[in-house]
């Protein structure tokens, strides 16, 4: 337990509040001090503005099954770093690390998703995704 | 041991919050850094996709006192804070109005004509038409009958390379700024724009409004850089979907959707 502050100081320098003022706001929707590792399924994809979300169904240890969301950036401006409404399919295996929603609830926005073959996509670290 | 990890810590954390903000900067210059090598450009030309250099959704500068009757206007207006949601027309997908859309995110992409310029916004998927004709800006009973617009009406002419474009007939209901700042039907909106170099365009913007500001509002200069081809490009085809895409703002996605259903959850008191 004496090293859980430490911890946290790790994740907080780690993952520094980035700006949120999209077009449509966010407010202090996340915890941008925060990062979720979530593996699972996904099992749903809202592709539509202002904000794609994506839904995935994430296994707990108890074997329990939680749908988490997660937001990304708009249509437009993911179609022009490249990704598009198939770019993810239902049923696929991902893991997401997202910064989770400030009230603990199982919605999140994106940090970057990480397929199957190791591959990292939708990554707001590269510069690719311009979700703001 | 401890007390030298947090002192390590909090040597690193300004270090990190400055590589965070290069970062943040960066995701913008990669979107228009592959036109560095173009040299050749019509100052008088606008044409292209243009994206602001830095996301700021005011007029850039502190707003003037506001009249009484300015005041009156921006009565009950809320602007975001950091722990709550303001009451923004535009989250009901109202337009953002003029010059509000202007100081948005999204790109937007200027086609020169013969007698118009047009402005194509991707966020709402609007298009602001700047005449060139030698017209002026409607005036007296021509302006009245006219009625308010959300985005006006707009005339440009040059002076030497400087496009001047002057816009009148407002929307009262469109917030100026995101800080809910009012403008009135009766303002003036007066633009500069300057083709700098290649890629580079610059803009400046002054609010005159004697009924709702107690002085001119002068806005400081803004940049937009120009996108290149491959950030316009759908999965690298150019071809029809190119260009300036279609960011409307539908109800049923936004506010049913996006708001009621995925944001506003989020944003609940904690159980």
């Amino acid at each position: 337990m004496q090293k859980l502050p430490i911890l946290w100081i790790l994740i907080a320098v780690l993952a520094l509040p980035e700006s949120l003022i999209a077009h449509h706001g966010r407010g202090a929707t996340y915890d941008m001090k925060t990062r979720v590792t979530l593996k699972g399924i996904v099992s749903r994809i809202d592709w539509r503005n202002p904000h794609v979300v994506i839904y995935m169904d994430v296994k707990g240890a108890d074997g329990s099954v939680m749908t988490w969301g997660f937001e990304n950036a708009g249509v437009s401006q993911l179609a022009q770093a490249g990704y598009h409404r198939n770019t993810l399919t239902i049923g696929q295996e991902i893991t997401a690390i997202v910064n989770p929603a400030a009230n603990g609830g199982p919605t999140a926005i994106v940090v970057k998703v990480i397929l199957a073959d190791g591959s990292e996509i939708m990554s707001r670290e590269t510069g690719a995704n311009p979700a703001n | 041991m401890r007390g030298r990890i947090v002192s390590l810590m909090l040597l690193v954390l300004p270090l990190a919050v400055a590589a965070y903000a290069q970062d943040d900067r960066q995701r913008v210059v990669t979107r228009y850094e592959a036109n560095v090598g173009d040299k050749k450009f019509d100052p008088r030309d606008l044409s292209g996709i243009w994206t602001l250099t830095r996301n700021d959704h005011s007029l850039g500068t502190p707003a003037p006192p506001l009249t009484p009757a300015g005041a009156a206007a921006k009565a009950g207006r809320r602007a975001d804070t950091p722990g709550a949601f303001g009451n923004a027309p535009w989250y009901a997908c109202n337009p953002m109005g003029f010059p509000r859309l202007l100081n948005d995110d999204e790109p937007m992409e200027l086609v020169m004509l013969p007698n118009r310029i047009l402005q194509l916004f991707q966020w709402e998927h609007r298009v602001r038409v700047l005449w060139t004709d030698g017209r002026n800006v409607p005036s007296g009973e021509h302006l009245e009958n006219l009625g308010p617009a959300w985005y006006g009406h707009s005339v440009a002419r040059w002076n030497g390379n400087t496009l001047v474009v002057n816009t009148v007939g407002l929307d009262e209901r469109a917030w100026l700024d995101n800080q809910g700042n009012p403008k009135s039907f009766r303002a003036r909106i007066e633009e500069t724009w300057r083709r700098v170099d290649a890629n580079t365009l610059e803009l400046q913007l002054t609010l005159y409004d004697p009924e709702y500001y107690t002085a001119p509002y002068v806005g400081s200069k803004k940049t937009y850089k120009r996108m290149p081809d491959d950030a316009i490009t759908y999965f690298g085809w150019y071809g029809l979907y190119a260009g300036i895409t279609e960011g409307i703002c539908a109800p049923m996605n936004e506010v049913e959707g996006y708001n009621k259903e995925f944001r506003d959850p989020g944003r609940a008191a904690k159980p």
